[in-house]
């Protein structure tokens, strides 16, 4: 009799630690997938904002293309970008710069 | 153990008491079983409501890697690293003809974002119900895309795609050419440079140039310039690094904008600098004179009296002006003699002649990793005229680019470089074929910088820079009219600074009716005056 209160005990504890394991599986699964779908956004998010930089980049790119800069340049600053005026030799500065006034 | 619930027996005869106390310990389990069945059940019952709502992410398809999806091609750059090229998302406009209830009301709404679609085209496939999709416009813009979406349009959807996006607009368009909507590669170094391109997408590592876009920019604008001016139906431009080939500016006259090059004129996109050939005219000069010293049939002390019309067989070879008086090689490069550059011709002969044209890679192809290298049209002929007139640029017809790789003899003392779109590593060795002997080349390039501080090429002088070159007026044939006299060839081709020779620049303009000394070389000095700033190089000002 008493033996078979032990099977019983013994069963009923095994039939326990397999519920918990199952729905431990259960629950370790659903995280798991979950967390992938997770990732899954996350990689399309960082994919949709690499294209977004891509195409801030090219927009970058076409505001300081050099034709933009010296139309812009020619109309607020009255310069001309790479002209001969960017570098001069030293002697041209001379004829340059104001007379030199006595003390 | 006692049974659970009421007993089942309960009401039935007395006789059964202790059988009925043997089967409880069985009831219970069966109802311990049905209630597990039951919960298993109901946990399975609560999954699939679960699912029904928010979906499996499981059912998602597994991607193997989570890096970043490979792009179809790179981006391509300048030798800064300023952005040429690049791959933007886009969408492609597409419908399900059998879920768009009104097609005429669709497709009019279509055509308030895109008004140039054309409606019959529209109606046709908004009403073909055979197909499950139909593509109706590719690439859309993320806006053009949101203003669709807005319009709230049955069967109407978006297929994403990738669209090569040119930033820089019609700079360097020749140089880049173009992809079709599907990215397959059509002209200009996206179709040179594929293999490096794709290469380069799958490694996202972007393609780099030796263009250099601000020096690329003050070379179009010139050559744009000088080429309306002068009333060209086409001009060509390109500056190289002479010392190791590498290309800093390539510009086509007139241009396009890659962008939307199916809607530009085939005349524009056609590239002019080693796609279109022409016979060159006395920018050949300097090699004839190089090709008579290295051969020792002349020397720096000859002179020449190239007064009179040279005859050869029947046929006058003049110069378009009279040279009177005894002239040495300086003052035939420098006043571009016809008759001193045929006679020097001559005296090296057509086998030597054609050696050294090939040395100088005008025989061939240029190899610029630019999609399409025209051949050059060179007919192996051994007849006095033709060797004549090769000695001053006629009977060989070259490309820009084939010109300015021969040129590259007068900076590397001799040998030559070929040119490159390609950034050249820091290590990397450079090729270098001889051509002539240091000497040689030295001895030409004094000679050609005295055509430009005292002969036809005195427009391309820019103080300060040292500039040497040649200018070249080629009449252009005109088929059984022989020569047309009011069509040429205009052009210059140059080193500078000659003191310390590095950089090899070639400007041709298409159809004028003036000499390559009134168009090609203002246009030159111009072009150098801006861009020596950029190359490290200074000059003097200009008189004001």
């Amino acid at each position: 009799m008493a033996q078979a209160g032990l099977r019983r005990a013994v069963t009923g504890c095994a039939v326990i630690v397999i519920i918990l394991l199952a729905v431990g599986l259960y629950r370790a699964k659903s995280d798991a997938a979950r967390t992938e779908a997770d990732v899954r956004a996350l990689e399309r998010q960082i994919a949709e904002t690499e294209d977004e930089l891509r195409a801030l980049r090219a927009e970058i790119a076409h505001l300081e293309s050099p034709q933009r800069v010296e139309t812009l340049a020619r109309q607020h600053l009255d310069v001309a970008v790479g002209s001969e005026a960017a570098a001069l030799p030293e002697d041209a500065m001379d004829r340059r710069l104001p007379a030199p006034r006595s003390p | 153990m006692k049974p659970l619930g009421a007993p089942m027996f309960a009401a039935a005869e007395q006789p059964a008491p202790r059988f009925a106390q043997q089967a409880a310990p069985a009831r219970n389990r069966v109802r311990i079983l049905a209630l597990s069945i039951f919960a298993v059940l109901l946990l399975l019952a609560g999954r699939a409501v679960q699912l029904a709502f928010a979906g499996d992410p499981l059912a998602e398809p597994r991607r193997a890697a989570s890096a970043p999806a490979p792009l179809a091609r790179a981006d391509i750059v300048d030798r800064n690293g300023v952005l040429l090229a690049t791959t933007v998302r886009a969408y492609a406009l597409t419908a399900a003809p059998q879920r768009v209830w009104n097609a005429g009301e669709t497709a009019d709404a279509l055509r308030r974002v895109f008004p140039d679609l054309d409606r019959a085209t529209l109606l046709r496939r908004l009403g073909d119900r055979e197909r499950r999709q139909v593509y109706l416009r590719r690439g859309l813009t993320p806006n053009q895309r949101e203003q669709v979406t807005a319009l709230g349009l049955g069967g109407i959807g978006f297929v994403a795609e990738d669209r090569r996006a040119y930033p820089q607009g019609a700079l360097a368009a020749h140089v880049l050419g173009f992809t079709d909507v599907d990215l397959n590669p059509l002209a200009g170094v996206e179709r040179g440079l594929d293999g490096a391109i794709r290469a380069g997408g799958e490694h996202g590592r972007a393609v780099a140039l030796s263009l250099d876009v601000r020096v690329q920019y003050a070379l179009e604008e010139e050559l744009d310039r000088a080429a309306r001016a002068a009333g060209a139906s086409g001009g060509a431009a390109i500056l190289l690094d002479g010392r190791n080939g590498e290309t800093l500016a390539l510009a086509s006259w007139p241009s396009f904008d890659p962008n939307a090059a199916g809607a530009a004129a085939e005349t524009a996109r056609r590239d002019r600098v080693a796609g279109g050939g022409r016979e060159l005219g006395s920018t050949m000069k300097p090699f004839t004179l190089a090709m008579a010293l290295e051969e020792r049939v002349t020397t720096g002390a000859e002179v020449f009296d190239v007064s009179m019309p040279f005859d050869i067989d029947g046929a006058a070879i003049t110069d378009h002006e009279r040279i009177l008086g005894p002239v040495g090689l300086r003052e035939i490069l420098a006043r571009s003699s016809n008759i001193g550059a045929a006679r020097l011709a001559l005296r090296v002969g057509a086998a030597r002649q054609r050696t050294y044209l090939e040395r100088l890679g005008l025989t061939a192809p240029a190899a610029l990793e630019i999609g399409r290298n025209q051949a050059p049209i060179a007919p192996d002929t051994r007849g006095r005229r033709d060797v004549a007139g090769r000695g001053f640029g006629y009977g060989l017809a070259a490309t820009p680019a084939a010109l300015a790789g021969a040129y590259t003899v007068f900076v590397n003392d001799g040998a030559r470089v070929a040119p490159t779109l390609r950034l050249r590593g820091e290590d990397e060795a450079v090729e270098r074929a001889p051509v002539f002997a240091p000497a040689t080349a030295r001895q030409v390039l004094f000679y050609l910088r005295g055509a430009v501080t005292n002969g036809t090429g005195r427009a391309a002088d820019v103080p300060g820079l040292a500039v040497a070159g040649k200018t070249g007026t080629a009449e252009i044939w005109g088929g059984a009219q022989g020569y047309d006299q009011s069509r040429n060839f205009s052009s210059f081709a140059g080193v500078f600074p000659a003191n310390e020779p590095r950089y090899v620049i070639v400007l041709a303009l298409d159809e004028v009716g003036e000499a390559g000394g009134a168009t090609a070389a203002p246009a030159v000095a111009r072009t150098l005056r801006r861009i020596a700033p950029m190359l490290g190089l200074r000059v003097e000002a200009q008189s004001e």
